[in-house]
């Protein structure tokens, strides 16, 4: 198993004169899957089009499997892609739109016929073969472009936000779906995200992304428990963070002192790390809302907005009312400036 | 508003619109010789007499082969232009649309004029082929619309999948966008072909002694004779355009591409 | 989006070129012609053009029955327009069929009728004669109104078309919405359809006002040369008189009003957004 199966190195990607993604270097593990994650415009799918050969690069590589492929076109480069519209042929039947590929490769018909069968039995698609894209759910039709995508044997599977045409139910049973595919099938699969549960559930790694640049690499746990920077402490559920200066908690003009001593210049809370009902400092409840197993407050504080979980086992503070509230230490969440 | 007054103001609007028409039909079924409404008593002699005059049979012809050929020859550089304008981060891709479109703003009988003028006299060109050419810009602007509002109904991404899968770009247009935009060409074939039959103003300057559409064809017939054959091709001609559009819009709902 | 460019030109190109060889190189010669003068560049063309009293009055007469027939087609339009969307969606699609059924029809024949109905013998004369109410048939055919009429039932389809699709577009409960807070019909016109169906009736009026302007046909037939329009002038000064300079003048004055139009109605629709 190799650890640079997909490599990038210096890779720089612009449409234009709009630079999207400006140096970028990673390197993906063979069979491993992985999440490209940020908010949109972070150069995630772009990335994800350089990878797949739809995008040249202005300058830097790409190697996939040992061969240097940054010039190679996409239909020569072996990776299969999952498209987020699905990208469907709607003129073609669910059977020929698996045998594609296939018939491209001029394969005796009947092994077009054996492989498209196999592929359309592992996502549970067998019977459907007659049926137009059209007539399927947005569920069918997923499970269709994954099979039409894994029928080539790509050496790497790119999946572009493959959840989030799908409600919630079909999101869990897709998610557990594609674990199974990527476990069954050895496939490494690189998969583009804006949502961070998704990213959480499904990926073995997770590559962070903000402005172009790789902000941070690592498995879920490390990503979700230890964020390096404001950015993703931010995108990992840090909602309360703040810059610290001799002792004192800073936003803008308003500081509060710290109750404990840090060499950190910045901090950040969860809501759930606040606490509620006791401490140094006191906020006027903006807001306050029930969220099943704990209540979320949102508390305007010399400090600007909190925002603070509380058990349900406290009683409820009326909206307007001051409350008392503590940023611990154990809680605190230590990030780079 | 009522339902009465609903059909009120439509029946009055529809009467205005397609009444003359109704008219003309029944005009052209007179049993008399000259053109008078109503009909002084009924048959169906200017009907038959239509298909025996020479010169319509000749501008007949003249006019479905630029209708046909000047129809096929502006889809075939009109489907690859919308294309590009469609699918490609093109330079000068607004000069190229204002160049294409232009024809439907420059009024046909300029056109007509200029290209005699310049093109038919000092290139020696023939009136037949100067009319190809006026026909097919007239077209292309059409098709080049039409064809590029089926192509906007189509994903782009749906050629990448093709191409990922292992078509070379060509391919991916014959196997994935073609089949998808079968309808539209079909309808900017429709439109285009009833564009160019219907078409006078750019034709009028561009006729010579036995060449000539069948429009400026009943156009001149009519300053000569005033019997009702022209009324009864008319006639023909209507039925034929609106069967052919029918026809389309049963089979591929035609009005959702123009 | 591919990025290859010049692949895309490859493609698009052609047709530009044969747009741009065999139909706007010509006309741009064509246009040419009237600033042209043995001394060099000159607008003479145009004076000499506009010094005629003939030529002015069919200017202002082209002028007049464009604005004229888009007026009329406007006021019919939003009609017509309102009450086919406010129709069951089946019985929309086919009053809608036979609004635009017109448009493929030959517009010789089309303006052919109105002979039939205007002429001396015609149903009108019939009737007026009939009637008593004047000993002969009156000239009908060959005046402003003949043209007037011709030129709109002529063009009328493509307003109504242009209205029909922005009406369609206005938010389903947005008139009742205004009935309701006790708008009349006529405010709710003014201050919720117009405003909403704006983009439409540019390019409506648009569509009528130059193709008012470009027409041959109608005025050739229902005008003749009593009723002369700025098409059928230029007609008769190069088959007539073989007088391209005029031909040159009018063909730019055609161009120009085309665009200016166009730019017009544009800034109206975008400045009261």
């Amino acid at each position: 198993m190799s650890d640079r199966f997909v490599s990038l190195t210096d890779l720089v990607l612009s449409y234009g004169s709009t630079v999207a993604v400006p140096n970028l270097n990673l390197d993906i593990h063979e069979g491993e899957l992985i999440a490209l994650l940020g908010p949109s415009g972070c150069g995630k799918t772009t990335t994800m089009r350089a990878i797949a050969g739809l995008l040249t690069p202005t300058s830097g590589s790409i190697e996939i499997d040992g061969r240097d492929v940054t010039r190679t076109p996409a239909n020569k480069r072996g990776i299969g892609l999952v498209f987020q519209s699905y990208a469907l042929f709607p003129h073609l039947s669910a059977f020929e739109n698996v045998a594609f590929g296939l018939r491209l490769q001029k394969l005796p018909d009947a092994q077009v016929r054996a492989k498209t069968e196999a592929g359309m039995a592992t996502v549970g698609l067998t019977g459907f073969e007659s049926r137009k894209p059209a007539e399927m759910s947005g569920g069918q039709q997923q499970r269709l472009a994954l099979a039409r995508s894994l029928v080539m044997q790509p050496k790497v599977l790119l999946l572009d936000e493959p959840l989030s045409n799908l409600d919630a139910r079909l999101r869990l049973e897709m998610r557990n779906e594609l674990q199974r595919v990527q476990r069954d099938t050895g496939v490494t699969m690189v998969f583009v995200t804006h949502d961070q549960s998704e990213a959480l559930a499904l990926a073995d790694r997770i590559v962070l992304m903000n402005d172009g640049k790789i902000e941070q690499l690592g498995t879920a746990r490390e990503l979700y428990a230890a964020p390096e920077t404001a950015f993703a402490a931010d995108f990992m559920g840090f909602e309360n963070i703040f810059h610290v200066e001799g002792g004192h908690l800073v936003n803008g003009s308003a500081r509060l002192p710290l109750g404990f001593t840090t060499d950190a210049p910045v901090l950040a809370w969860r809501p759930s790390g606040v606490s509620v009902g006791a401490g140094p400092y006191s906020g006027k409840v903006r807001s306050s809302s029930f969220a099943g197993g704990h209540r979320e407050y949102v508390l305007d504080s010399p400090l600007g907005e909190i925002k603070a979980d509380a058990s349900i086992e406290t009683a409820e503070v009326p909206i307007g009312q001051s409350i008392a509230f503590d940023l611990p230490q154990d809680t605190a969440r230590r990030l780079m400036a | 508003m009522s339902r009465l007054s609903i059909w009120i103001i439509l029946g009055v609007t529809l009467t205005f619109l397609i009444g003359p028409f109704l008219i003309v039909i029944l005009a052209g079924a007179s049993a008399g010789e000259a053109l008078s409404f109503p009909p002084q008593g009924l048959s169906l002699k200017w009907y038959a007499k239509v298909f025996t005059v020479e010169s319509f049979r000749a501008s007949f012809a003249l006019s479905m082969f630029l209708a046909i050929f000047g129809t096929l020859t502006a889809l075939l550089i009109g489907i690859p232009a919308a294309y590009a304008l469609n699918r490609y981060d093109l330079p000068w891709a607004e000069t190229i649309r204002t160049i294409v479109a232009a024809p439907i703003i420059v009024p046909g009988i300029i056109v007509g004029l200029a290209l005699l003028r310049y093109i038919v006299v000092p290139l020696n060109v023939t009136i037949t082929m100067a009319l190809f050419m006026v026909h097919t810009a007239l077209v292309l602007p059409y098709a080049v619309r039409v064809v590029s509002s089926s192509l906007n109904n189509l994903r782009g991404d749906m050629e990448e999948a093709a191409v990922i899968l292992g078509c070379t770009r060509f391919q991916a247009f014959t196997k994935v966008v073609l089949p998808n935009i079968r309808g539209g060409i079909l309808a900017a074939f429709i439109l285009g072909f009833v564009t160019s039959f219907n078409e006078v103003p750019a034709s009028l300057f561009l006729s010579g002694p036995g060449v000539r559409t069948l429009p400026i064809d009943m156009l001149s017939y009519m300053e000569i004779t005033f019997d009702p054959s022209v009324a009864a091709l008319s006639a023909i001609l209507a039925f034929l355009s609106v069967a052919i559009v029918f026809l389309a819009e049963r089979l591929l709902g035609f009005s959702r591409y123009v | 989006m591919f990025l290859n460019r010049k692949e895309g030109l490859a493609l698009a190109l052609p047709a530009a070129f044969f747009t741009l060889l065999f139909f706007l190189v010509p006309v741009g010669i064509l246009l040419s012609v009237a600033f042209q003068s043995d001394t060099g560049w000159s607008l003479n063309g145009y004076f000499e053009f506009f010094s005629k009293p003939l030529n002015r009055a069919v200017f202002w007469r082209t002028l007049k029955l464009g604005l004229l027939v888009a007026g009329a087609s406007a006021i019919i339009g939003y009609a017509a327009a309102f009450c086919i969307v406010s129709l069951p969606p089946k019985s929309r699609g086919r009053i809608f069929g036979l609004v635009v059924l017109p448009l493929m029809i030959s517009p010789v024949a089309r303006t052919y009728a109105w002979i039939v109905i205007l002429g001396r013998t015609g149903i009108v004369n019939d009737v007026i004669v009939g009637l008593g109410l004047s000993d002969t048939p009156i000239r009908l055919l060959f005046t402003e109104t003949a043209v007037f009429i011709g030129l709109l039932q002529l063009f009328l389809p493509l307003m109504i078309i242009s209205l029909v699709s922005a009406m369609e577009n206005i938010p389903r409960d947005v008139i009742p919405a205004a009935r309701v807070l006790g708008a009349s019909w006529l405010q709710v016109f003014l201050r919720v359809i117009l405003p909403l169906t704006k983009e439409g009736l540019v390019i409506g009026g648009t569509l009528v006002f130059t193709g008012a302007l470009t027409a041959y046909i109608t005025p050739a037939i229902l005008g003749g040369s009593k009723v002369l329009m700025l098409e059928t002038l230029l007609y008769q000064k190069v088959n007539v008189s073989n007088d391209f300079v005029s031909a040159s003048v009018i063909a730019m004055i055609l161009i120009v009003m085309s665009f200016t139009a166009n730019i017009v109605l544009k800034r109206i629709a975008s400045v009261r957004r």
